[in-house]
């Protein structure tokens, strides 16, 4: 029997003295030499971004800044939470885990691994935090104490995330962990310029010893929380670590293959796999209306089975405002990111019409009009996109970013072409990786990747081509970009759906 | 003959330059069941694919209800195809994507409720698909096929994932399909299922 506090364990250092061919002195030579370009080239704008770090604060950005940054960090816990965090390859997960080897020294790569990227995405959030906060005196000081806080959050974060895989007790802090988060997101994009801007202030002004003191208190929770990590490995269930692998490893072949669509699909098994759900039946007023409308109800079905995820895209209705307040009121990031969000929330109930478009099966054997289909299945995202750019445009014209006018009608209006886009994302074919390669001068650029992802975003781009002038130009009369938007709006969804037919799937 | 569901004569196909069939002859009547057997890769699927007009260019003549097989909702109205496990739709439960059948083709031949007890679904009705085990998934698969209405079905290794009880269901249902008028074609390697639903079998033998 093989002890189970084995530390060297035999197999597993046979494992290691298998893996791969042992590094070289050439390797080690180019991992210096990189590192040392690396350093040359990234030295001087490095030292000259921190350089720029030693100014006060701007009072009018400090609330968006701050949401932006408590944003990226509550995505962080909940990529972790959603990959596992503690995963391995698939071949060990199948071989280790169930074997009676020590798991700590099993997942003592991965658990390394991870230490790293926390550390790195922690230290990115500090430097982050500070560029929001400025750094009125002391810049060494105040720099390492960002440095210190951002690292010691993303750590404990992270040690968090594990113990959460070890028990669900633990998983609800790490959920609670989250949604504070996001409520200190929410709070600072909505009070940081109003009532919060004095207190966001006082933060700014603070002196660089309190800073100090709250990083090194975080630290030393943090250290406690990978302390209780370190000693959970042991304890987590093989069950969790194996499911954990078996999703990473979808997503890291989709994302090896370049197939950006198979995540989506992914991650939607994922969501409902073992879930029972309350059957509904079909809505007589539905069945009543043809097959088209009786094939789309479940898109509005799955929507209504997804709550927070509506409450989230409600949330981020107020992204593009918060990007305009973040960046003095420029409007292009904002309208950019008003585009992307609209497309998001149109794309959000395309689910049936992904699944049909990668595999026909299904939709052979409902043998429901390609173009009926169609004209059923943009009515949601249509009336999603409508409702999301139209609460966006609004909170956009309360920051001040837009003159006086219906500026909201513009959402509506957009929407139809907006909807034509996110179906036409949603049938699109798996990335060409045939497609040749061009050579410019700033490298090579693939094809195929490249079309995929205009797929969808090129006719949606299209479509909104008013409202984007609308947006760039400011008029003080809206009216005009609204009724041409409206038409265009119409003529790209009623174009796309005269042209959807089965074999063309795009 | 003169009222056949399909007929099929001389039937060839290479893939990447490899033939796949070679001269095949079939023919249906309504209410006919046939068996199509042979060993793997003797190209039993690959003739159900050119049956459902998935092929684009096959040698020979085909003729599906009076006319060539087309990949067209027109062409599907009447035609039912279940092979490979579909791709189900997120989110929806089981009865739910009876359901769906159910109210997109008027006239089903089932109720939901019939075709969950025909196939032995009912205490699974509220879990998604792909919380089934593999032959239920096959039953879900069976069941939508045989819910809605049509006059010919495609099945290729119906059997796939079935105990040996509900085989003999499956032969019994298919006996019922028949016996209302329409017409099965299977890839099958299931002798007792073949014998069961009293199909005529056709064995084919490898084109190279």
């Amino acid at each position: 029997m093989i002890p189970a506090t084995a530390r060297a364990h035999p197999a597993l250092a046979y494992l290691r003295a298998h893996r791969g061919r042992p590094a070289t002195w050439s390797d080690r030579y180019t991992r210096v030499f990189g590192l040392l370009v690396a350093a040359a080239v990234l030295g001087r704008p490095v030292a000259d971004a921190l350089a720029g770090l030693a100014r006060h604060a701007d009072p009018a950005r400090l609330g968006a800044g701050l949401a932006l940054v408590a944003a990226a960090y509550a995505g962080l816990l909940a990529l972790a939470r959603a990959l596992g965090p503690v995963v391995l390859p698939a071949a060990d997960a199948a071989w280790l885990v169930t074997s009676p080897l020590p798991r700590r020294a099993v997942l003592g790569r991965t658990v390394l691994l991870l230490l790293s990227a926390a550390a790195l995405a922690g230290a990115a959030l500090g430097l982050a935090a500070l560029s929001v906060f400025g750094a009125p005196d002391q810049l060494g000081a105040r720099l390492a104490a960002a440095l210190l806080l951002g690292v010691a959050a993303s750590v404990g974060g992270m040690a968090t995330a594990v113990l959460g895989q070890q028990s669900p007790a633990s998983d609800a802090r790490l959920q609670f962990l989250i949604a504070g988060a996001v409520s200190v997101a929410v709070l600072a994009a909505v009070l940081g310029a109003g009532p919060g801007r004095r207190i966001l202030a006082a933060v700014a002004e603070a002196p660089a010893s309190l800073g100090a003191a709250v990083a090194g208190l975080a630290s030393v929770v943090a250290a406690f929380l990978v302390r209780r990590a370190w000693a959970a490995l042991d304890r987590i269930p093989a069950r969790e670590i194996l499911a954990s692998s078996t999703r990473t490893a979808r997503v890291t072949s989709a994302a090896t293959l370049l197939d950006p669509g198979m995540l989506t699909w992914v991650a939607e098994d994922v969501h409902w796999r073992g879930r029972a759900l309350r059957s509904r039946p079909w809505p007589r007023l539905v069945s009543r209306l043809g097959p088209a409308p009786a094939l789309a109800w479940q898109e509005w079905l799955r929507v209504a089975r997804r709550p927070g995820r509506l409450a989230a895209l409600l949330g981020a209705a107020a992204l593009p405002a918060v990007c305009a307040d973040a960046t003095g009121g420029a409007i292009g990031p904002a309208a950019g990111v008003l585009l992307c969000g609209a497309l998001t929330a149109a794309a959000m109930c395309t689910g049936g019409v992904r699944r049909d478009g990668g595999d026909p099966a299904l939709a052979r054997m409902l043998a429901v009009d390609g173009r009926a289909a169609t004209a059923a299945r943009s009515v949601l995202p249509a009336l999603l996109a409508a409702s999301w750019s139209a609460l966006a445009l609004a909170g956009l014209q309360a920051t001040g970013a837009l003159p006086p006018g219906a500026w909201w009608a513009l959402g509506p209006a957009a929407a139809p072409a907006l909807a034509a886009g996110a179906l036409r994302m949603a049938r699109r074919r798996p990335v060409d990786h045939s497609m040749p390669v061009i050579d410019t001068g700033g490298g090579p650029v693939p094809t195929g990747p490249l079309l995929w992802a205009a797929t969808g975003v090129d006719l949606a781009l299209l479509g909104s081509l008013p409202a984007l002038a609308a947006l760039a130009s400011r008029p003080a009369l809206v009216a005009p970009y609204v009724a041409a938007q409206a038409v265009a709006g119409a003529v790209v969804l009623a174009s796309y759906i005269l042209r959807s037919s089965r074999g063309n799937r795009t | 003959m003169a009222n056949a569901i399909i007929t099929a004569r001389g039937i060839g196909l290479d893939l990447g330059g490899v033939p796949v069939l070679r001269g095949v002859d079939l023919t249906a009547a309504p209410g006919e069941i046939v068996a199509v057997m042979g060993e793997n890769g003797v190209g039993k699927s690959t003739l159900l694919r050119c049956l459902a007009g998935l092929h684009s260019s096959p040698r020979g003549e085909i003729d599906v209800l009076g006319g060539p097989p087309a990949d067209l909702p027109e062409f599907w109205r009447h035609v039912v195809q279940a092979g490979d496990e579909p791709a189900w739709y997120p989110g929806l439960s089981v009865r739910e994507h009876l359901e769906l059948m159910s109210a997109v083709q008027r006239d089903a031949r089932l109720t939901v409720d019939e075709a969950l007890e025909t196939f032995e679904l009912s205490a699974r009705s509220d879990l998604a698909p792909l919380s089934l085990s593999t032959g239920q998934r096959q039953r879900l698969s069976l069941a939508m096929t045989l819910l809605r209405p049509s006059r010919l079905l495609l099945l290729d290794e119906p059997e796939r994932g079935l105990d040996t009880g509900f085989r003999q269901r499956l032969a019994e249902i298919l006996r019922g399909y028949a016996a209302e008028g329409g017409t099965v074609v299977m890839a099958t390697h299931d002798e007792r299922l073949a014998q069961d639903a009293g199909a005529r079998v056709i064995t084919l033998r490898a084109a190279s």
